[in-house]
């Protein structure tokens, strides 16, 4: 049985729609308009178990929300889905002892007090046995680093050391899938890599079920075998991950500064020109040659700084598509 | 002057569209008020008088209070302490733009919807309640009145000022706030009138600027003072609103600068 | 079943315990706002005492009964508070996204919303109203057990209305995410409540009888000691509590659907 089936799965929302200024606000008090909007439409994927499946898409583009109806958080307009078994929206106490939801820069910890504080409250509220907590406490540490952050108040840890709380906090009762919305977001490079070995190295060990939405490449190339992609609300691709690169994201971005003016005309031949300035040029060069790009732009002109950028999602999904 | 003016008009469309909160705020207002005519009424049951209050001049005394509360109590002080902890004041801070009076004019836009409501509420109590009530029959009674309402509005203004401007130096000052809010009720005569309490206490608050909120301006209204006598009352409000106006502007200069040093 | 119940038990002191560690790091603030509680407290009771110097009775209660009626008043209004503080943060609960985690946590939502935060200093603020109590049945003439029994027993009875009402306040926040004042309107209007019920007018009697049943909360209990409830009362206030509570029941059980089928 898959880990997670899902078929169909569709969500509508409404919500309400004030015109601007002060009559606006005045009829808005009589009359109540609404606007309706598929946030997912009749979304359809199996996911078996041990998988990590990246979830692409756009802002707005209904991640999120389906995220959010898999945890049992909302409850879906129409369609049907099970995880690990059970159907999510009924809240069965088995179920969300068997899973966890992390959103990026949202966190359950207690502000004013140590993180340990929360994890035993977590403790109580999964009913994890002494012995448990502490094997498991103590490999999420090492995993994460935390040793000596675990003492001090919330509000006094780093972002990158609150995130890796976070995720001790939401995996303390050792589930066996895990949600991920955005869990780099706002994170400096090196916590990224920290947080990307954490996810891999608890997918292997546990075997368990993983579910990663991110606009961040690097995670999903890293991270993730299969991607699924969504755009407004429509599932629109469902395969590895490496077919959507080659096919879309076949470049990166190489960004250079020079010390002194450099003419776009002259840097075609490395690259499509994006956009040039005179001190500054963009380029979209073609993977594999990259290297070759950059050791010509650094032998040939007076370079400040250069910096090689994988294509951001976004960008790709848009493309793809044409939307947007 | 016109920025405050449009400061003014803002925060009274502010007001307006907060209704829920207007609402509440009001009703609650409204409990305190009936809560209290209700137990006078019963108190004073059919005796001629009590502490010198007959049963008319009593109720009047709780009507009034329900006005001067709006005027007086209602403020901004929660607001401040919160533009001060995310610093939201910054922003004026670097605008040719006296804080205070802006903070004034808000302030007034509020007492200006409440005050309204207050009568409002008033008129509707009178209207049910047996027996009468007591109006100042002379028109300087009715001046002296609202001259000392005024300047126990400002007084507390400034007050509450120096208190929210705590939250300079500490992110806990909703505690004292809080604390000073009460105190200030009960030592202003807002609950009750202050002839309730034994001779030595009157003498003491009589030393304090608080019963000069309510009790005073009240008892002004019910006309148990002289002429000279309210003249005296005003007199002292204005010495209070000068020290607490003095003390304002000095405690946010103070404030102020030590919130540069910090950078913010 | 008594798993299930240790289980919260377990919970419950573990949140009282990280609640109180976060209250004392606000060392300023909490100490201000337990001087107003106690100045509260103390000037309530103050007035009373100083009233009763200069009347015999009020609505038919001398000092000690009246006393007795603001004490039980406070006693149950101060247990809600220290049981269901978590209430008063439902708002930002939900705004701040910590609801979604109690959603999708193996612990009941509403528990969490409403016994979350037990603020300790409400304990220490009841500690001497029990003490003026016990004081107040010390001077009281000798009755049977049973009364000392009904009284405990409408107490506790109006404590669990008090928590139907706080459910339906958190059933509201869940729903509306815009409704933040309706627990503010529920402290002020219990405000009437600090006095026996037989002070208010007919009218205003039935609307706290059966309207929103302050007098079941906060005047049967003492009129029950005093032996002036009937049996009859006794049962609608048992039988009003049954009802609020699965009234408040269902509301909070539609307002979860509420937000599970709407935000997004």
């Amino acid at each position: 049985m898959p880990a997670l089936d899902v078929k169909d799965l569709t969500k509508d929302y409404r919500s309400p729609v004030k015109e601007p200024g002060l009559w606006g606000g005045v009829k808005s008090l009589f009359d109540r308009r609404y606007k309706d909007t598929r946030a997912v439409d009749a979304v359809s994927f199996k996911i078996e178990e041990g998988e990590l499946v990246g979830f692409l898409g756009a802002n707005g583009a209904g991640k999120t929300t389906t995220l959010k109806m898999l945890s049992g958080l909302l409850t879906p307009t129409a369609g049907a889905a099970t995880a690990l078994g059970h159907v999510p929206w009924r809240r069965e106490a088995a179920f969300q002892k068997k899973i966890s939801l992390v959103m990026g820069q949202r966190t359950q910890l207690w502000w004013e007090i140590p993180a340990l504080e929360t994890f035993r409250l977590n403790q109580a509220i999964y009913g994890i046995p002494e012995p448990d907590f502490r094997r498991n406490l103590d490999e999420l540490v090492e995993l994460l680093d935390l040793g000596e952050h675990l003492a001090v108040p919330v509000k006094k840890l780093s972002l990158g050391q609150r995130m890796r709380a976070e995720m001790v906090a939401a995996l303390l009762h050792q589930p066996q899938l895990l949600l991920l919305d955005e869990p780099t977001i706002g994170l400096d490079v090196i916590m990224q890599k920290k947080v990307r070995e954490f996810v891999k190295a608890y997918n292997k060990r546990h075997n368990a079920t993983i579910m990663l939405t991110s606009h961040n490449m690097t995670d999903v190339v890293e991270l993730c075998k299969r991607v699924i992609v969504i755009e407004r609300g429509v599932l629109l691709y469902d395969g590895p991950l490496e077919r959507l690169v080659e096919r879309y994201a076949d470049h990166k971005i190489v960004r250079v500064r020079f010390h002194s003016p450099v003419a776009a005309a002259d840097l075609r031949p490395l690259g499509t020109v994006v956009s040039a300035g005179e001190l500054l040029a963009v380029l979209e060069v073609p993977r594999d040659k990259v290297p070759a790009s950059a050791a010509a732009l650094l032998r040939s002109y007076p370079v400040a700084d250069l910096d090689v950028e994988e294509v951001d999602i976004d960008d790709i999904v848009r493309r793809l598509f044409g939307g947007s | 002057m016109r920025k405050y003016l449009v400061a003014y008009s803002i925060s009274l469309q502010e007001t307006l569209q907060r209704r829920s909160t207007l609402i509440m705020d009001r009703l609650g207002g409204f409990a305190v008020v009936l809560s209290l005519y209700s137990f006078w009424s019963a108190l004073l049951g059919d005796k001629p008088s009590f502490l010198g209050y007959t049963r008319d001049e009593m109720i009047s005394y709780v009507l009034v209070i329900n006005v001067l509360r709006a005027l007086v109590f209602t403020g901004r002080g929660w607001q401040l302490v919160g533009e001060i902890s995310n610093g939201k004041i910054s922003s004026y801070l670097v605008r040719p733009i006296s804080y205070h009076a802006y903070a004034l004019s808000l302030d007034l836009a509020q007492k200006s919807v409440h005050v309204v409501s207050a009568f409002f509420e008033v008129a509707l109590l009178a209207a049910f309640i047996r027996g009468g009530l007591y109006l100042p029959g002379h028109l300087s009674t009715w001046l002296l009145f609202a001259l000392s309402a005024i300047l126990a509005s400002l007084i507390f203004f400034f007050m509450e000022f120096i208190v929210s401007s705590l939250a300079f130096w500490t992110s806990e000052s909703g505690g004292p706030l809080f604390c000073f809010e009460l105190f200030l009720q009960f030592a202003a005569g807002a609950f009750f009138p202050l002839d309730v309490l034994p001779e030595f206490a009157r003498r003491l608050l009589s030393a304090t600027p608080f019963p000069y909120l309510v009790f005073f301006p009240a008892r002004i209204f019910l006309e148990k003072v002289s002429t000279g006598e309210a003249a005296r009352v005003l007199a002292i409000e204005a010495a209070w609103l000068a020290v607490f106006l003095a003390g304002a502007l000095y405690i946010w200069r103070a404030g102020v600068s030590s919130y540069a040093a910090e950078g913010g | 079943m008594m798993e299930l119940a240790r289980k919260y038990f377990r919970i419950w002191v573990r949140t009282a315990s990280m609640a109180m560690q976060a209250q004392l790091t606000y060392r300023l603030g909490s100490f201000g706002f337990l001087a107003g509680k106690m100045i509260r407290l103390l000037f309530f009771f103050a007035f009373v005492v100083a009233i009763f110097k200069n009347v015999k009775e009020v609505a038919g209660y001398n000092l000690v009964e009246t006393a007795l009626f603001f004490l039980t008043f406070n006693v149950v209004d101060m247990s809600a508070q220290i049981l269901f503080r978590g209430v008063y943060g439902a708002r930002r609960i939900v705004s701040e996204g910590d609801f979604d985690f109690y959603l999708i946590q193996p612990c009941d939502p509403l528990f969490r919303m409403v016994f979350s935060t037990v603020d300790f200093l409400d304990i220490v603020t009841l500690v001497p109203v029990l003490v003026m109590v016990g004081m107040v049945f010390a001077r009281l003439p000798p009755l049977g057990w049973t009364r000392y029994a009904a009284y405990a027993a409408l107490v506790a009875n109006g404590v669990a209305l008090v928590y139907s009402i706080h459910v339906l306040v958190t059933g509201v926040a869940v729903r509306t995410q815009e409704l933040e004042n309706a627990i503010w309107i529920y402290r002020d209007v219990m405000f009437m409540g600090k006095f026996p019920v037989d002070v208010y007018a007919p009218a205003v009697r039935w609307a706290l009888t059966f309207g929103v049943p302050i007098a079941v909360m906060t005047s049967f209990p003492s009129k029950a000691l005093l032996g002036v409830l009937s049996p009859a009362w006794a049962a609608y206030a048992v039988g009003l509590n049954a009802a609020l509570l699965a009234l408040s029941a269902r509301f909070w059980r539609g307002s979860v659907a509420a937000y599970t089928s709407s935000s997004s």
